[in-house]
Parts: structure tokens; sequence; C-alpha cells
């Protein structure tokens, strides 16, 4: 049975314009694909509130940011100190440009999930052997080598699968957010304009279904995670699941998300880094040094042919 | 108090979603002005336009520094609802310590029943949680049932079960092992509202919950899992098992905060201190610490090795004969 907490019609699809007078000074303020903007003209933060429609749903959740840019520049710093040796040098003292907090549309998912499994199950054990001795007489030894022996098992798993959060922007990708996941649903509010005022806040560009079938495709995921700790015995392989949902929900809510460019090279492009705005979690790309690698390369292959040398020796 | 539509179990104030399932609450929508238009919000003090500020979580004015009051998250402490009366009159639960400390056996000292000084005596009612639930659990486990070359063969099943007044201790006053103790011994049909006084009940500290109503959940959902763990086991097929693992979909929990009577007593012999504890309502329920006659162990020890060298100086004599 599925109860759906967000019900639009297509008959509530309407247009609506883009373009609107500012609130304080009255210039004209352009809305296109976000529910707040600052005025040039006299910084006021301007948000507008659009009946929903079955593809602009009115948020219900939002998270808030816990901090300001400087909490995000000093989260960026760390990750940055903390990529790999062989990242480009240059990285540790890029420049930050364009950093922005936006509210990310997505949708919080919950669901009843009822999954039917089978696997094989492996048990170790230790195998027990004859030999005969130097004076050829048959003794019994035990071999300290692990076997698996592996039983078929097939069962059920229950459960309620929550907090699953697919993105509903243009600008953020779902795999980009699941980068910076998780987010602290416990201090989620409910949406009132007074919470994003004066920041970044992105309207709803993806379709309720489709994000209802990659929430789907989330939860089997998060079901597959918790089955294979559900699983019992030393090992397990084959495992292949098939899960029903019902009692469906799926809320439209707001996300904060620090987007910025970082740029480490005059003759590259700026890199794209988000940071989650409650945790301060980082992702991006990390730019290689080729002579890093090649150098690490002939290091290896120098050190294995020195030991082969010696050993022949 | 409303219930939840997919668990049925019963909402709290304040909550966004239900705490068992995840559903979120829903709400009446606010009616709207059909004409959407730009808004800017406005600060209640001196009207300027205003934007959230993430050091105080709220919208605050730049120019007159006034912050908007706006709906922050729910999350607190939680606090005793019920408690159970003391049974157990203080004159009572003295002469149970005394009874009990000469009941310590012969490792105790002789003299402990009547050299044992009282230090303190003090009426406690401790935290805990008394929760109902209704659960479907699916459960795996290794059995020894049909082993084959391996010692151990995995099984699967699901059961339902029900789970009545478990307590959930939240003391921080008494341990686990001494809440667990008490626990069987309660009578939950007796609770009252925790500010009722009964006629001549001697004032009972209530201790404090110390926990938020998240961290609330938390502890309860893993005693949950624990019990049904050991529910479960039962069932297992099988004299030996390991690897037991449960996966629990609760429905109608219900979480009730109690406070539970106890008398901590804290008695001193010989200069030492030591702690025992009474059961609030049953007065034969006596546990704690006592001290023990080293003196009688090392005795013991003594006539133990001295019957075993007897034996090995027999055992050498008739051995050289």
């Amino acid at each position: 049975m599925a109860v759906p907490s967000h019900e639009v019609s297509s008959a509530d699809v309407r247009t609506h314009p883009s373009t609107f007078s500012c609130g304080q000074c009255g210039a004209s303020l352009e809305f296109s694909g976000v529910r707040t903007q600052t005025c040039p003209y006299c910084t006021s933060p301007n948000f507008v509130e659009r009946p929903p429609s079955a593809n602009r749903p009115h948020p219900q959740f939002v998270l808030t940011f816990t901090g300001d840019g400087n909490v995000a520049k000093r989260a960026l710093d760390r990750w940055l100190r903390t990529r790999s040796v062989f990242a480009d040098g240059r990285l540790k003292h890029a420049r930050v440009a364009d950093l922005r907090g936006i509210y990310v549309p997505g949708y919080l998912y919950s669901a009843v999930a009822h999954t039917e499994y089978t696997a094989q199950i492996g048990e170790h054990y230790t195998e027990t052997y004859t030999e005969r001795d130097s004076d050829g007489k048959l003794v019994t030894k035990t071999r300290d080598v692990t076997r698996t022996e592996y039983r078929p098992l097939s069962g059920s798993h229950v459960g309620y699968v929550a907090d699953i959060v697919v993105s509903a922007s243009v600008g953020l990708s779902d795999a980009e957010l699941a980068k910076i996941e998780p987010f602290e649903f416990l201090a989620m509010r409910r949406y009132a304009p007074a919470l994003v005022s004066g920041w970044i806040t992105e309207e709803w560009a993806r379709r309720l279904d489709d994000c209802t079938r990659a929430s789907r495709s989330k939860t089997v995921d998060e079901i597959g995670q918790r089955l294979r700790r559900f699983m019992p015995g030393d090992s397990h392989s084959d495992l292949v699941w098939r899960t029903r949902v019902d009692w469906e929900s799926i809320d439209p809510i707001l996300v904060p998300v620090w987007v910025l460019a970082v740029r480490y090279r005059p003759d590259k492009p700026a890199l794209r880094v988000v940071i989650n705005g409650q945790t301060g979690k980082v992702s991006g790309p990390t730019p290689y040094a080729t002579w890093k690698i090649v150098l690490a390369m002939l290091v290896l292959v120098a050190t294995a042919g020195l030991l082969v040398w010696l050993g022949n020796r | 108090m409303t219930a939840c539509d997919r668990c049925a179990s019963p909402l709290e104030e304040g909550d966004l979603r239900c705490a068992v399932c995840a559903l979120p609450v829903p709400v009446a929508a606010a009616p709207r002005d059909g004409t959407p238009r730009a808004q800017v919000l406005r600060c209640t003090e001196c009207n300027a336009a205003v934007a959230f500020d993430t050091r105080v979580q709220a919208p605050l004015c730049g120019f007159c520094g006034a912050t908007m009051t706006i709906e922050h998250p729910v999350d607190p402490i939680e606090v005793a609802e019920l408690r159970i009366p003391f049974a157990v009159p203080r004159e009572t639960a003295v002469l149970a310590v005394r009874g009990w400390l000469g009941r310590r056996g012969w490792f105790a000292p002789r003299a402990l029943r009547h050299e044992a000084i009282i230090d303190s005596l003090t009426p406690l009612c401790w935290a805990g949680w008394i929760v109902d639930a209704h659960a479907q659990v699916a459960w795996t486990a290794d059995s020894d049932l049909d082993a084959r070359r391996s010692a151990w063969a995995p099984y699967a099943g699901k059961l339902a079960l029900r789970f009545d007044n478990l307590c959930v201790p939240a003391s921080r006053g008494l341990d686990h092992g001494e809440c667990a103790a008490l626990v069987p011994f309660y009578d939950l049909r007796r609770a009252v509202p925790v500010g009722s006084t009964i006629d001549g009940e001697e004032p009972a500290m209530i201790e404090s919950f110390d926990a938020q109503r998240s961290a609330a959940r938390a502890i309860v959902q893993r005693r949950i899992e624990a019990v049904a763990r050991a529910k479960v086991e039962p069932v297992i097929p099988g004299r030996k098992f390991r690897n037991v693992h449960v996966a629990c979909m609760l429905e109608r929990q219900t979480t009730q905060r109690v406070a539970l009577p106890a008398w901590v007593l804290v008695y001193r012999y010989r200069g030492s201190p030591y702690r025992a504890i009474v059961h609030g309502q049953r007065a034969e329920v006596v546990f704690g610490s006592s001290p023990t006659d080293w003196i009688k162990i090392a005795k013991l020890v003594g006539g133990i090795l001295a019957i075993c060298a007897i034996v090995a100086a027999i055992l050498l004599a008739s051995g050289a004969e």
C-alpha cells in the first residue's frame, strides 16, 4: 500500500512567470530555476512561493547550514591537505573561487522493505589428512589450513528503510550528492521561507516518478548492505535478493551544499568541489601529477629488479 | 496523541517523523495566495530585510541585530511520566539488609551483621523506559544441526514477537546488572503519575534520564534488538549455535518513561564502604557487595594444603615400603 505524503496531480501543472519585482525596491528579478534571489540594487533577500505543481512541489523539510563560508573553507583546506601523495602539488596552494551555499532540492524517501534472498554460506573447517613420515609410518596430522564448505541458504528479511535522499537538482547529480552523505536528519526542520532567506534555493528540476525510481534503486542497494551484515557463516557468495517495497513515502526536502570552484593551475580548468553544509564532508576530483606516478613506477621497477638481481647472486 | 499510519506507534509532540518507521507526520497545507510574488522577510524590530544566519540558526537582522523566532528541531531531555510507589518502608529496608548481611555465607565475616554501620539509606526512583511492541523478526544463524565437514550449517527463519513491559534502564546511578536484577520484581500495574503523592510515603529522589529523546530512541532500539536475539535463540534448531543476526520490524511500539523505586544503602564495615540495593516493592530482593574474611580463606587454603601434604606423605611412605 503506497502512502505518498506528497500528492500532486497533472491537473496542477501550470506555468508561472519567472520574473518578479523585488519586494523591497521593486527592481525586476529573474527567478529562473530558483526560489530565492538577492536583489542586485538593494541587496534584499527575496523569495517566491509558487503554488505547487506536479514536478515543482512545495518543500516539506529543510536541513539548514550549520556554518558560514569560513567553515566551508576550513573543511576544504583540510581536504586539500589530505590528498594523495600523487596529487598535483599545486593543489595545496589552490585558490577558492565562487563559494556558494545552495539549498539543493531533493526527495526524502522511506518505505517498508520485504526481501527474499538466496546465498551460498561459507562455513570454515580445518582439514585433517594422513601422510607417511620419513620412516614410512602412516601418521595423522592436522594441517592449519582453512577450507570453506558452502551451503545454500534462503530466507526473508524485513525492515523499514529511511533517510534515503535523492537529488532533484539540475546542478548536482545523485552521484555527487551521495559522495557527501550522510546528512543528520535529527536536525531536520519543517520548511519555512525564513530558513532559506538569503541563500540560493534551487527549484525542483527532476520529475517525481524519476526520483521515486532512483529512491527505490537506492533502497535495493541499502537492503543489499544490510543483507551482507545479516548473513551467517564465515563468508558468503552468490547473494541474490528480491525486494518488494510498500508504504512508501517521498517528501520534498532541501539539503545544504556548498559548491565552489578550486583553481590550482592557470592553464587548467577549475575543479568543482562540493561540501556537505551540515557535516563539512568534502567531495571533488583530485588531479594527479603524471611525473609523480611515472617516478613511482620507475622506483618500483628498479627496486624489483635490484631484488631479483640480488636473489640471483 | 495520534498514531503513525504506517506502524501504529504513537507520535509525540514535535515529531516531524515517526521515531520507529520514519514516516513523515502530515501537516495541513497552509492556504496560499494564488498569485506568486517576490517577498522579503522583514525584521520584526526595524523592518529591514533579513537573511538566515548560520551562527544563530535563525534569520538575523544585519542592521539592528534582532533574531527572528522560528521553529527549532525538537529533541528534549527525557522526563519521567510515571512512577511506581514505594511499598517497602525505611525500617523494613534496614531489616532486609541486616538479614541479607547475616546470610552472606561462610566467606563473609561472622560479625558482619552486627558490626556493619549503615552510613546512608536513600530512597531512589531510578529512570527506565517501559516498552511494549510487536515485531516481525527475521533471523539467521549457524547451528550444529545437519553439519557436514564444517561444524556449522546455516539456518534462517522468521517469527512474530511481542514485547510486553520490556524495561530498558536509563539509570546512571545503578549499573545495568543492578537494574536487570530489580526489573523482574516490579508490579508495573501500580504506576501513578510522577507528580502524585501517596500518604505516608517517604519523598524519594527521582533520577533524571540524562538522555535526549533521539538518544533514548536509539538506546531502546538496541535493547529491543538484543532481547529479540535472545528470544530467537530457542527457535534455532540444534544444540549449539553462533552468529545470530536479527532484523526487526517494529509495530505499535509504545514507550513510557517510568521512575522505579529502590533503596540504595551504603554501609561501612571496619572502615571500608559497601553498597546494597533493596527493591522498592519487594523487601526480599536484596543484593550488593559485602566484605570477604581473608583470614578464613587463608585458613581454608592452609587446611587444604596440609591435607594434600599429609596424603602425599602417606603415598610416598607407602611407595617406599
